[in-house]
């Protein structure tokens, strides 16, 4: 089995990244790429869904990182939904909870960013 | 007669190469279980692992994979300690600066978490350098509690 894999799916303008076992400087360029294919593609409203990832290291943190002005200043932001109980041990263990919206179902965080799929 | 021994210890010698990083932190988070610690601890045990051997790879050796490093576990009954060797670019506990992690929220950057990840999910990180053999060493110590 792979150490990762990474499903993509377009929600309206909402790009929902879903990563599938383990981001670590091994496997950290794979997600790198698939979100900068996504703002590449002007996608800018990214969602990651963490529902089946079992960890990720400080290098994926980073991917992450090296992402956010970009979007925030395009009128987007990467939000983060379903983590894993380890996985966000790691973000609020860093802070990242104050500096990403971290909801707990991707249905919750799609209303967030992009709420007339509400009506 | 064996000499008696007060603690478990066994080894594993890798590759300097990333793509071991999944066998070593499974590993880390078995031999935490083993030793005693719950789910949650063991999760943050073998995430300190990874850094610390990330950092070997990618900073003490450049990224080079020809090299080694060594590992070993020593289960004692106060602690897990995991020690890890390696001949290349050492650091000495006195020159590291972890970043403050509320200035890191004011203003994010790349880089730099993996020690604030490895002094946080562990009780003590220990940074040391034996002139005689040119080894250098990062001690991970988890405490039982």
């Amino acid at each position: 089995m792979a150490d990762l894999s990474i499903a993509v799916r377009h929600i309206g303008d909402v790009a929902v990244i879903l990563p599938a076992g383990f981001i670590n400087a091994h496997t950290v360029r794979e997600f790198e790429e698939a979100l900068e294919g996504q703002v590449q593609q002007g996608r800018y409203k990214i969602l990651l869904n963490c529902k089946d990832l079992n960890y990720i290291s400080s290098a994926g943190l980073g991917a992450i990182m090296g992402l956010i002005e970009t979007v925030r200043e395009n009128d987007g932001d990467i939000l983060l939904s379903n983590l894993q109980e380890n996985v966000f041990a790691i973000f609020d263990t860093l802070g990242f909870t104050q500096l990403y919206r971290v909801f707990p179902e991707e249905d919750q965080a799609l209303a967030a960013v992009a709420p007339e799929r509400k009506a | 007669m064996a000499a008696k021994v007060d603690h478990a210890q066994f080894r594993l010698v890798i590759p300097s190469q990333t793509r071991y990083l999944n066998l070593v932190t499974g590993l880390a988070k078995r031999a935490s279980l083993v030793a005693g610690l719950d789910d949650a601890t063991a999760a943050k045990v073998s995430i300190a692992v990874d850094e610390a051997v990330t950092n070997v790879i990618l900073h003490a050796y450049r990224g080079e994979g020809e090299h080694s490093v060594e590992l070993e576990l020593r289960f004692t009954e106060q602690a897990l300690e995991i020690h890890i060797w390696h001949t290349g670019q050492g650091i000495r506990s006195d020159q590291l600066v972890l970043p403050d992690p509320k200035e890191y929220i004011k203003h994010p950057r790349k880089g730099g978490l993996g020690l604030l990840l490895m002094s946080r999910f562990m009780d003590e990180v220990q940074f040391k350098a034996d002139e005689v053999s040119g080894r250098n060493e990062c001690c991970l110590i988890k405490k039982i509690s």
